[in-house]
C-alpha cells in the first residue's frame, strides 16, 4: 500500500469520528458531561460504601472541601486556573484532531525554564517592583516559547515522521519529567536547600493577592485565565487560523482542498498549544511555587487537562466550568487527605471514570433511549 | 509495490534501526568512556533485559492482535496496573507478605482473570457503545492510576506494597515466565498467520465487510482481540510484579510507561509477534543498561540512563513511523442486516 492510500485511511478514520462528534448537538454534550461526571462521582460514592466508608460523610466532605470556607474557595480557584489553562492547551490540539498527550510535559519544561531565565536575569535587573515586574514577563516569555517548542517537536515528528503523536507526547512527558528532576537534582538545585529544589525566586516576583487572603491565588492568575480562554475562543471561532485549525481536524479532506497545508497546520497547533501550557507552567511557579521541585511530584495537571478538555467537548469556553469541577475536586483532595480516612486517590480514580464515560457518549443516549428519559441526553 | 515486497522493505529496515542504534551506542560508549564492551554485555545483563522484555512482549501481543482485528487498545498501560496490583493483592491475601511459589502462580492466574473481566467492560463500551477508542483507552489508564494506588491504601496504608516475594528462578537463572513467554510468542505467530481464526483477525481489521459476508459475526473476532488484549497486558503486569516482588503505586506506578512503550514495540516489529517481542527485547535492555552502567563505572545519573528507552522510542516511531496499519482500525463495525 503506497502513503498517500495510507494517509487516505487515517483521513477516513478522522472524518468518520468527527462526524460523529458533530453530531451532537450542544445541549447534548451538556448533557452528557453532566450524566458522565454524576455516574462518575455515584460510583465514587459506591466504592467508598463497598470499602467501608460513610458515603454521605465523603460527598458532604468533598463539597466543603471545594466550597466550604473562604480558604477552600481560594484554593479550588487556584487550581482552577491551572485546570481551565492546561485545559484549553489540550482543547487547542484536540479541536485540530492532533491529540496533544503531552501538555504536562510542556507544562513542566514551561516552568522550569521560567524559573532558570529569572533566576538568571535576576542579577542584571535592579530590584523593586519595576524590576518583578520585568523579570515575571521575561519569565514568561521563556516559558511560553519553551512549552511552544516542546510542543512543536512532536508535531514536527508527526508531520515529516508519521510518528503517532499520542506515543511521542507521552514519552515525552516521560523525559520531561525525568530530565527536569535530573537537572533539578543535580546541575540547578540549590546547594543550601535540605529538598530538591532550584533556588528560590527573588522576593520582587510576586503577583497582587487577590480578593481572598491567599498568598498563592493572585487576581492576575484569574484575569490571565479568562483572557486566554477568550482569546483561544475568538482565535478558533473568528480567524482564518483558527477555521483552517478547526476544519482540518473534523473535515481533512475539506481542508486541503481548500488549500490548507496539512503538516504545517499540525506543527502550528502542536507549537499554540504548547505554549500555552508553557505560559501555565510560568504562571504555576511565579503564581504558586516560587522555585521548582522534582517534577514527578507537582501535580497531573497536564494529564487531567484532558479530562477537562474533554468534559467541556474541547470547546475553550467549556473548559471553564470543567476546570472549575476540577479544581473543586484538587481542592476537595486535599481537604480530605487531612480530614478523612478515604484515600484521595479515589478522587483520582473518579476523574478516570468521567474521561470514561465521556468517551462513550453511546451508552447514555441508550440508556436515555431504555427509560424514556429523553430530556437531557437526547 | 505489493504487500510482500512492503514487507520485506520494512524488515530490512527495522534490523537496520536496530542495528544502527545498537553500533551507535556502542561506538559512544567505547569511544568516549573508553569502556571494554564485553565488560557491559554480560551473562546478567542479558539476563535482566529478557526480564524487562517479558511485561513488554507480552502486553504487546495482546495489542497487536485487537489492533490487526481493527481496535487500537490504548489501554494497555492501564490493564498492565491493573494485573501488577491484582497479583500483588492476590499474593498478600494468600500468604502475607512471605507467599510462596504455588502462591506467586495462583496471584498471576487471578491476575489474569481479573483483566479478563475488567477488559470485558471495555470491550462492551468499545464495540457496543461504540466508544472513542483513543478516549477509553487513555480512559483506563487513568483509571488504573487511581483505583490501584487506591486499594494498595487501603490494603496497605501506603500507596505501595511491602515486599512480598519473586518468582523462584528456573533454569540458566531465568525466570520460568521467560520461557513461557517465549513459548507464547511462538503460538501467538502460528496462530495469527497460519490458522483460520488468525485469518479471521486480520480480516477483521482489513476487510469487514468480506469476514461478514463470510459468515463471521465481526464484532465477535473484535470481542475475543479485545479480551485478549486486555488479558494479555495484566498477564504482563503480573509478570513484572512476580520479577519485581513488590507493588509500586507511587507517581506512574511501576508499570512507568512500558505499555506505551508495548504499543511502539508491535507497531515496530510490523504486528509480527515474533518481531514486537525483539523491538521488546531492544527498550528491556536499553531499561537495564542502567545497572551496566554502574557495573563497568560509568557515572551518569541513573534518572537519565532510564530516559534511554523512551528517547529509542521516539527516535525508532520518526524514523519508522509509516506503519502498514491495518485499513479499518478505529472504525465500529455496523452489521449489515
Amino acid at each position: 500500500m503506497s502513503d498517500s492510500e495510507a494517509a487516505s485511511n487515517g483521513g477516513g478514520v478522522l472524518d468518520a469520528v468527527a462526524a460523529r462528534l458533530l453530531d451532537a448537538s450542544v445541549l447534548e454534550r451538556i448533557g452528557i458531561a453532566v450524566a458522565s461526571t454524576t455516574l462518575a462521582i455515584l460510583i465514587g460514592l459506591v466504592v467508598a460504601a463497598a470499602t467501608g466508608y460513610d458515603p454521605v460523610q465523603f460527598a458532604s466532605q468533598l463539597l466543603v472541601g471545594a466550597f466550604g470556607s473562604e480558604r477552600a474557595i481560594a484554593r479550588t480557584l487556584r487550581s482552577t486556573t491551572l485546570f481551565v489553562l492546561t485545559g484549553v492547551a489540550v482543547a487547542i490540539a484536540f479541536r485540530a484532531g492532533v491529540f496533544n498527550i503531552g501538555v504536562q510535559g510542556q507544562f513542566v519544561v514551561g516552568g522550569f525554564s521560567t524559573v532558570v531565565s529569572i533566576i538568571w536575569l535576576a542579577a542584571f535587573v535592579p530590584s523593586g517592583t519595576v524590576g518583578g515586574i520585568v523579570l515575571m514577563l521575561s519569565g514568561t516569555a521563556a516559558g511560553v516559547v519553551t512549552g511552544g517548542l516542546y510542543g512543536a517537536l512532536p508535531g514536527v515528528m508527526k508531520a515529516y515522521g508519521d510518528a503517532n503523536e499520542i506515543i511521542t507526547t507521552i514519552m515525552l512527558n516521560f523525559i520531561a519529567t525525568g530530565f527536569v528532576g535530573w537537572l533539578v537534582a543535580g546541575p540547578f538545585g540549590d546547594p543550601e536547600a535540605t529538598a530538591t529544589r532550584t533556588r528560590r525566586l527573588p522576593d520582587n516576583v510576586e503577583l497582587p493577592q487577590a480578593v481572598f487572603g491567599d498568598p498563592n491565588l493572585s487576581i492576575v492568575g484569574i484575569l490571565l485565565m479568562l483572557g486566554v480562554v477568550a482569546l483561544v475562543a475568538v482565535i478558533t471561532s473568528r480567524t482564518r487560523f483558527g477555521y483552517d485549525m478547526v476544519t482540518s481536524g473534523y473535515q481533512d479532506t475539506a481542508a486541503t482542498y481548500s488549500g490548507v497545508d496539512a503538516k504545517r497546520m499540525v506543527i502550528s497547533t502542536m507549537t499554540f498549544s504548547g505554549m500555552v501550557a508553557g505560559l501555565t507552567g510560568a504562571l504555576f511557579v511565579i503564581m504558586i511555587q516560587g522555585y521548582y521541585t522534582d517534577p514527578s511530584g507537582i501535580g497531573n495537571y497536564g494529564f487531567d487537562a484532558i479530562a477537562v478538555s474533554l468534559l467541556a467537548a474541547n470547546n475553550p469556553l467549556g473548559v471553564l466550568p470543567a476546570g472549575l469541577l476540577f479544581g473543586g475536586l484538587e481542592s476537595a483532595s486535599s481537604h480530605v487527605q487531612i480530614n478523612s480516612d478515604v484515600p484521595v486517590q479515589l478522587i483520582d480514580g473518579i476523574v478516570g471514570l468521567v474521561v470514561l464515560f465521556v468517551a462513550a457518549p453511546e451508552l447514555f443516549r441508550m440508556i436515555a433511549a431504555r427509560t424514556g428519559l429523553g430530556g437531557d441526553a437526547e | 509495490m505489493n504487500v510482500t515486497d512492503s514487507l520485506t522493505v520494512a524488515r530490512l529496515r527495522l534490523v537496520g534501526i536496530t542495528i544502527g542504534v545498537l553500533a551507535v551506542l556502542g561506538a559512544v560508549l567505547s569511544g568516549i568512556f573508553d569502556v571494554d564492551l564485553s565488560r557491559l554485555i554480560t551473562r546478567g545483563f542479558v539476563t535482566r533485559s529478557l526480564e524487562m522484555a517479558t511485561p513488554i512482549t507480552l502486553a504487546a501481543i495482546g495489542g497487536l492482535y485487537a489492533e490487526k482485528s481493527g481496535v487500537f487498545n490504548i489501554g494497555l498501560e492501564g490493564f498492565m496496573i491493573f494485573g501488577a496490583f491484582t497479583t500483588a493483592g492476590t499474593m498478600f491475601a494468600l500468604g502475607g507478605t512471605s507467599p510462596t511459589q504455588g502462591d506467586v502462580w495462583v496471584a498471576i492466574l487471578v491476575a489474569i482473570v481479573v483483566s479478563t473481566l475488567l477488559t470485558a467492560v471495555f470491550a462492551v463500551l468499545l464495540i457496543r457503545y461504540k466508544a472513542d477508542q483513543i478516549v477509553a483507552g487513555l480512559a483506563v489508564w487513568f483509571v488504573g492510576l487511581g483505583f490501584a494506588p487506591f486499594v494498595a491504601a487501603l490494603v496497605w496504608g501506603s500507596r505501595s506494597s511491602p515486599g512480598l516475594t519473586s518468582i523462584d528462578k528456573l533454569a540458566f537463572g531465568q525466570s520460568p515466565l521467560v520461557f513461557l513467554t517465549i513459548v507464547v510468542v511462538g503460538v501467538a505467530w502460528v496462530f495469527l498467520f497460519r490458522t483460520r481464526y488468525g485469518y479471521w483477525v486480520q480480516a477483521a481489521g482489513e476487510n469487514p465487510e468480506a469476514l461478514d459476508t463470510a459468515g463471521v459475526d465481526v464484532n465477535r473476532v473484535r470481542y475475543a482481540t479485545v479480551i485478549f488484549s486486555g488479558a494479555m497486558a495484566g498477564f504482563g503486569g503480573a509478570v513484572l510484579l512476580a520479577h519485581a516482588g513488590n507493588f509500586v503505586g507511587t507517581g506512574s506506578t511501576m508499570v512507568d510507561g512500558r505499555g506505551w512503550i508495548a504499543i511502539v514495540a508491535y507497531l515496530f516489529g510490523n504486528y509480527n509477534p515474533v518481531g514486537a517481542a525483539a523491538a521488546a527485547l531492544l527498550f528491556g535492555a536499553l531499561d537495564m543498561l542502567n545497572v551496566q552502567f554502574q557495573t563497568v563505572g560509568i557515572e551518569i545519573s541513573a534518572r537519565l540512563v532510564n530516559l534511554l528507552p523512551y528517547v529509542a522510542v521516539l527516535v525508532v516511531l520518526t524514523a519508522y513511523g509509516k506503519t502498514r496499519i491495518p485499513a479499518v482500525v478505529g472504525e465500529p463495525y455496523e452489521t449489515e442486516e
